[in-house]
């Protein structure tokens, strides 16, 4: 071989891998990508039942039940709209009523979200990033939180 | 050793490094060459031949390669150094000498704090406080108590701070060093019995009693002594006599005194039947149903432990029957936290809210009181 | 007098770096020695003074001097000594001066051993270890000033994150950063060689060693971060394809590549532009992870916002060290000299396939860590890419690599033979392919995919065992005799097969863990007894205990099988006063490589507590292989042939040398 076609045929091989590479990115991101909604953007967007998304806003003063066998229910607000979310398991050691909280999972047909994964962050005074931005957004923001946030520390969750 | 010779010092230390090679012309400095490494390369294909782990063919090809890049690498390095420019060398050591200094000094002067000493905790202690929050005040003067624990008017300045924060073990403690070490008075009696009865759960017992007419014989007009003492007669169900000593406090009493209307109100309490919640501090230390608490006096520890638990257990019962009596929610957790069962007092907690949790006024008013308890969450 | 001398060493070592970056450079250029040797002693007075200021910070955090706004916001004074520590770099400013501390030791490293490098190079490389330093140092002054003081100084400081009180927590930075560091001295390496416009075999001989070792850090680094998240997060996951993760994951595959390619260039002269580029992709990715990660930009990019000043710092030394590297290389790469030829089908053509296949694997790692910030830069819309992403991309990218990782080390320079290398793998194969049928027919009806990734681990093993043993020719020679080949190998080949060997054990660990663990989650009262995988676990008692600066709920199990205890675990609770948070502590039992997890969640209205125990089979292989592969380049790395600083046989080289 000459260095030439040498050359081609390492230039081709990694061609090939990176089209690979592509088509399973791209395949990836359609599939298993996950949206971020508060409550409010639940109520508006009329999120089909099943289809996952990250749920996050503060979860309610007093909406916290603990029901048999670790099964608890609470609800999560974003100040205009809130959402009852059901969940079994332990939760974080962080979640509190009044404090942000990211939960995944998908609405059920009697439209109460089924999580199968509770977030917290480690940090007293923390809001998720997520959930502050999205209240930031509708108005309902202390700015005290920011202040206080303090990035790059680890996510605590939970998790079935 | 101040501040300023050290910066000094350190500053020669770096001016130091960089004129140090700078005077160095005459010495030669050890420097690797390309060459070397493409030697050993071929010594290490001598060395695979030797142990079989590449053929003959294989090792003179690479002897080709290896030896085309050793002489590539010779010739380039064929090429003689120059002598170093003694220019060049002065030139940077000015550089050295002025920026150094200046360069450091001006940026450190703008960003450093050369005035302030260092403030170290063991310093820290003798220094005035002021905007302190008052967890940390205490936690302050106890850290300098345990090394001082002789220090009696220390204890004096702790023991009320510790009974404010609902911490009445430490207080009841803190008072009784402070008697030791620094005398007796009305008022340090007075607040060591105080703390008795908070660590009691506000039944004023036999040993809080004592400390109140301890107090009552050093100073006849200890105001707090004296409450206390008819709270006493009060949980011994002597509702007479506790309300001749009140009214005699009121009787007395400056028309402008702060404690007037707490008097009253106990004084009001006693006369009406009807069990109005009392305000202020006396908020603290729930009246004990009458009887009950004149068992209580002179039962011994564990009696007396059995007795609180009956009545905390009935409380329970009833607050399980009609939930929705917030401030007995409250006093049921908080007696669950002074026995030292925090999970009781949890598994109260979650029970109050959830009986609670129709009412939004109330669950408010629990969730405040839970917080006071330290037990939110 | 320790705050403010800490402050101005660190402004000396700013001062330092400056003439360590621009005098030596320039003496380079004009091969003037004096001025080059300059490089060595300003680098070594940088890592003093940079020590010195470490040393401050350090020693303000153990006594406590709350007047440092540093020491106030992230100690405590009732915070345990070891604690006191490591929060020096528990916190933002500690963690880029002990950032900048590696760096400058590294530098000082270069110049204590770099006596077999080329004057110019190491003048050079150490000119741009001065530019990196420099901006570091200036980010560190400006803007994350860990000497700043309180005028009125508290009285008690706001604590540490309980979390990160912890001593695996204590190690893993240090560990990570003395990788993502170390990476800087291949990049300097790189840049110096495209400044020379020269670039060699020798090259890769000088720049293999700091690689190595920067490897290895990181490799233990991410281990221990690793399973520092699986015992103290308390939900038993290791790797969760968080950012964070990422940020470190990214670097040690573009480092791993690097390696590879170093030997490439070491042995035949080639591949030379492409070790370049990824000298300097993998330390703009361990930049890259260190910002992104601390300014908190890839959770939000509004976290920008909260401080303006640092993020635009961030974005500049990013462009200046990012952009700036890889237009050099643009303009220069084209002037370095061809090397080596050789066939697709060789040692080369493997390591060059090794190399594709994890810097493509390091970009869909990229892609999928960044698409979501990109996104919602561009259309506001917020998403989150969690591990079925990865799980999609990054796993099918690893087959090939592992499936061709055994015939590389078995294929000759230049022109291999696949079909040779293939016979000599038969046993390899066999053996994955028994692995594959026992498991099937033992978890028939179970996930199909798992006995297939063992039997790949298999292959891997047995792989790496084979080629150390035809280099001994075991089997084929008298046994006395192979040993004694075997012992007279290069270290380096012992080193290969003990890295590969761990991909290989770390392989079964995360297939076992994932594909068999059980686990259970119930509520427990004292007395009663849960059942997993064959243990039984009792809960005797409940209790409560005062730590040092937390209270601590302890549970107490005792641990039994068919009917034997076998010991006792005790997860817990604490409760941090200060800060008022809790932390889980997991109650570890190992049995083997597999372990029994019991980690406490609230305590229900009933007085029962929440449980979760899992039984993880053969988990700690996960952190065995990471250490094996540790152990691999610790081997490779004390090879006589790369030994740091060792004098080369440089008697006869001296003799070229032009007397002055």
């Amino acid at each position: 071989m000459t260095r030439k076609q040498r050359r081609l045929t390492m230039i081709g091989g990694a061609l090939v891998v990176l089209a690979i590479a592509v088509g399973l990115v791209l395949n990836a991101l359609r599939d298993s990508i996950v949206f971020f909604s508060t409550p409010q953007m639940v109520a508006e967007k009329h999120v089909p039942p099943g289809r996952r998304f990250r749920l996050g806003g503060v979860v309610e003063p007093g909406s916290l039940h603990r029901g048999d066998n670790l099964a608890v229910t609470f609800k999560v607000a974003d100040g205009s709209n809130a959402l009852e979310v059901a969940y079994k398991g332990i939760l974080p050691d962080l979640f509190r009523e009044g404090q942000g909280v990211v939960a995944e999972g998908a609405l059920d047909a009697g439209g109460v979200f089924r999580a199968d994964t509770v977030l917290a962050k480690h940090d007293e005074t923390y809001m998720p990033k997520d959930v502050a931005d999205a209240l930031k957004k509708q108005g309902h923001w202390k700015d005290d939180y920011e202040k206080a946030a303090k990035p790059g520390k680890p996510m605590q969750g939970a998790s079935r | 050793m101040s501040l300023w010779f050290v910066l000094a010092l350190m500053t020669f230390g770096a001016i130091f490094a960089v004129l140090w090679p700078l005077g160095r012309r005459a010495a030669r400095q050890p420097e690797g060459r390309e060459s070397a490494v493409y030697r050993d390369q071929l010594a290490e294909v001598d060395r695979d031949i030797a142990a079989g782990l590449i053929g003959e063919t294989e090792a003179a090809a690479a002897r080709v390669e290896i030896g085309r890049r050793l002489i590539a690498a010779a010739d380039a390095e064929e090429a003689a150094a120059p002598p170093s420019s003694l220019r060049l060398r002065r030139a940077v050591a000015v550089v050295a000498l002025v920026g150094v200094p200046v360069l450091a000094g001006g940026l450190y002067l703008r960003l450093g704090t050369p005035a302030m000493p260092d403030f170290p905790l063991a310093s820290r202690m003798r220094a005035p406080a002021g905007g302190q929050s008052l967890d940390q005040l205490v936690a302050q003067v106890q850290a300098h108590l345990e090394k001082n624990p002789t220090d009696g008017r220390g204890w004096g300045v702790l023991a009320p701070v510790l009974g404010r924060v609902g911490r009445f073990e430490d207080a009841a403690q803190a008072f009784r060093n402070a008697i030791r070490y620094d005398g007796d008075s009305a008022t340090r009696r007075a607040g060591l019995g105080e703390a008795l009865a908070g660590a009691a759960n506000g039944v004023v017992t036999a040993e809080a009693k004592a400390e109140f007419e301890r107090a009552v014989a050093l100073d006849a007009s200890d105001v707090r002594a004296r409450y206390f003492l008819g709270l006493a007669a009060e949980q011994d169900g002597r509702p007479k006599e506790a309300a001749a000593i009140w009214r005699a406090m009121l009787d007395k009493a400056p028309p402008d005194a702060p404690w007037r209307p707490l008097v009253a109100a106990a004084l009001a309490r006693i006369g009406a039947v009807a069990q109005a919640a009392p305000d202020g501090a006396s908020a603290k230390l729930p009246a004990l149903p009458e009887g009950a608490a004149a068992a209580a006096q002179g039962m011994s520890e564990g009696d007396r432990a059995a007795m609180i638990r009956g009545m905390v257990d009935r409380l329970a019962t009833r607050l399980k029957q009609n939930g929705d009596d917030v401030e007995g929610w409250l006093r049921l957790a908080r007696a669950y936290m002074v026995l030292n069962e925090p999970e009781r007092a949890h598994a109260a907690r979650d029970d109050a809210r959830r009986a609670l949790a129709a009412d939004e006024v109330g669950l408010r008013k629990l969730n405040e009181g839970l917080k006071a308890l330290g037990i939110d969450g | 007098m320790i705050a403010e001398a800490g402050h101005y060493a660190l402004v000396l070592a700013l001062a330092l770096a400056l003439i360590q970056s621009t005098v030596p450079m320039i003496g380079a250029r004009l091969r003037d020695p004096a001025l080059m040797t300059l490089a060595r002693s300003t680098a070594l007075a940088q890592l003093a003074f940079v020590g010195i200021s470490f040393m401050a910070l350090v020693a303000l955090h153990v006594m406590s001097d709350f007047s440092v706004a540093n020491v106030y916001e992230n100690s405590h004074s009732l915070k345990p000594l070891i604690y006191k520590i490591t929060g020096v770099w528990g916190n933002h400013e500690g963690s880029m001066l002990l950032w900048v501390s590696i760096l400058a030791l590294f530098g000082g490293l270069v110049a204590v051993f770099g006596n077999n490098l080329p004057l110019s190079l190491r003048a050079n490389a150490l000119g741009v270890q001065g530019w990196v330093s420099t901006a570091f140092y200036l980010f560190i002054l400006l803007t994350s000033n860990p000497f700043l003081r309180l005028a009125n100084p508290p009285l008690e400081g706001r604590d540490l994150n309980p979390v990160l009180q912890d001593p695996g927590l204590a190690l893993h930075p240090p560990m990570l950063y003395l990788g993502y560091v170390g990476f800087s001295i291949s990049f300097s390496f790189a840049i110096a060689a495209l400044i020379e416009g020269r670039i060699d075999a020798a090259w890769a001989r000088w720049v293999r060693p700091w690689t190595l070792m920067a490897w290895m850090f990181l490799t233990l680094g991410i281990a221990m971060g690793s399973y520092w998240a699986y015992y103290e997060l308390g939900w038993g996951g290791w790797w969760f394809w968080d950012p964070v993760e990422n940020a470190s994951l990214m670097p040690w595959l573009a480092g791993t590549a690097l390696l590879h390619s170093a030997v490439v260039m070491e042995k035949r002269n080639a591949l030379k532009v492409w070790t370049v580029l990824l000298a300097i992709l993998t330390f703009s990715l361990s930049l890259l992870g260190t910002f992104l990660v601390r300014s908190g930009v890839l959770t939000s990019v509004h976290a920008f916002a909260t401080d303006p000043t640092r993020g635009v710092f961030i974005l500049l030394i990013l462009c200046v060290f990012i952009g700036g590297s890889l237009t050099l290389y643009a303009w220069r790469a084209s002037s370095l000299k061809q090397g080596g030829l050789f066939a697709p089908i060789s040692r080369e053509g493997a390591l060059v396939l090794n190399n594709l296949l994890l810097t493509t694997a390091c970009a869909t790692v990229f892609i999928g860590t960044l698409y979501p910030l990109g996104l919602e830069v561009l259309t506001g819309e917020r998403i989150s890419v969690g591990a079925p992403f990865f799980n999609l991309t990054f796993a099918p990218l690893f087959v090939p690599l592992l499936l061709a990782l055994p015939f590389g080390p078995l294929l000759a320079w230049k022109r291999g033979d696949l079909a040779g290398a293939a016979q000599r793998l038969y046993a390899a194969g066999i053996a994955a392919l028994v692995a594959v049928a026992v498991l099937w027919a033992w978890t028939r009806g179970g996930a199909a995919l798992a006995p297939l990734a063992i039997g790949l681990a298999v292959f891997v093993i047995i792989g790496a065992l084979t080629d150390i043993a035809e280099r001994s020719m075991l089997f084929r020679m008298p046994l006395p005799i192979a040993l004694r080949r075997a012992r007279g190998l290069p270290r380096a080949s012992w080193g290969t097969m003990f890295a590969h060997l761990g991909v290989g054990v770390a392989l079964i660990g995360i297939v076992c863990e994932t594909t068999w663990n059980s686990e259970l989650i119930s509520t427990l009262k004292p007395g009663d007894v849960a059942k997993v995988a064959g243990y039984e676990l009792k809960l005797d008692a409940i209790s409560q205990r005062q730590g040092p600066n937390y209270g601590e709920m302890l549970a107490h199990f005792t641990v039994s099988r068919d009917g034997r205890p076998i010991g006792a675990m005790t997860p817990s609770k604490r409760s941090f006063a200060t800060r008022g948070m809790s932390t889980t502590e997991a109650a570890l039992m190992s049995r083997g490589v597999s372990q029994l997890y019991v980690s406490l969640g609230d305590t229900a209205a009933s007085g029962a507590i929440a449980v979760r125990i899992y039984h993880k089979p053969m988990v700690l292989l996960i952190w065995f292989g990471p250490l094996l592969m540790a152990f691999g380049g610790l081997l490779s790395l004390s090879d006589r042939r790369l030994r740091v600083g060792a004098p080369k046989p440089a008697k006869a080289a001296r003799g070229l040398q032009p007397a002055e």
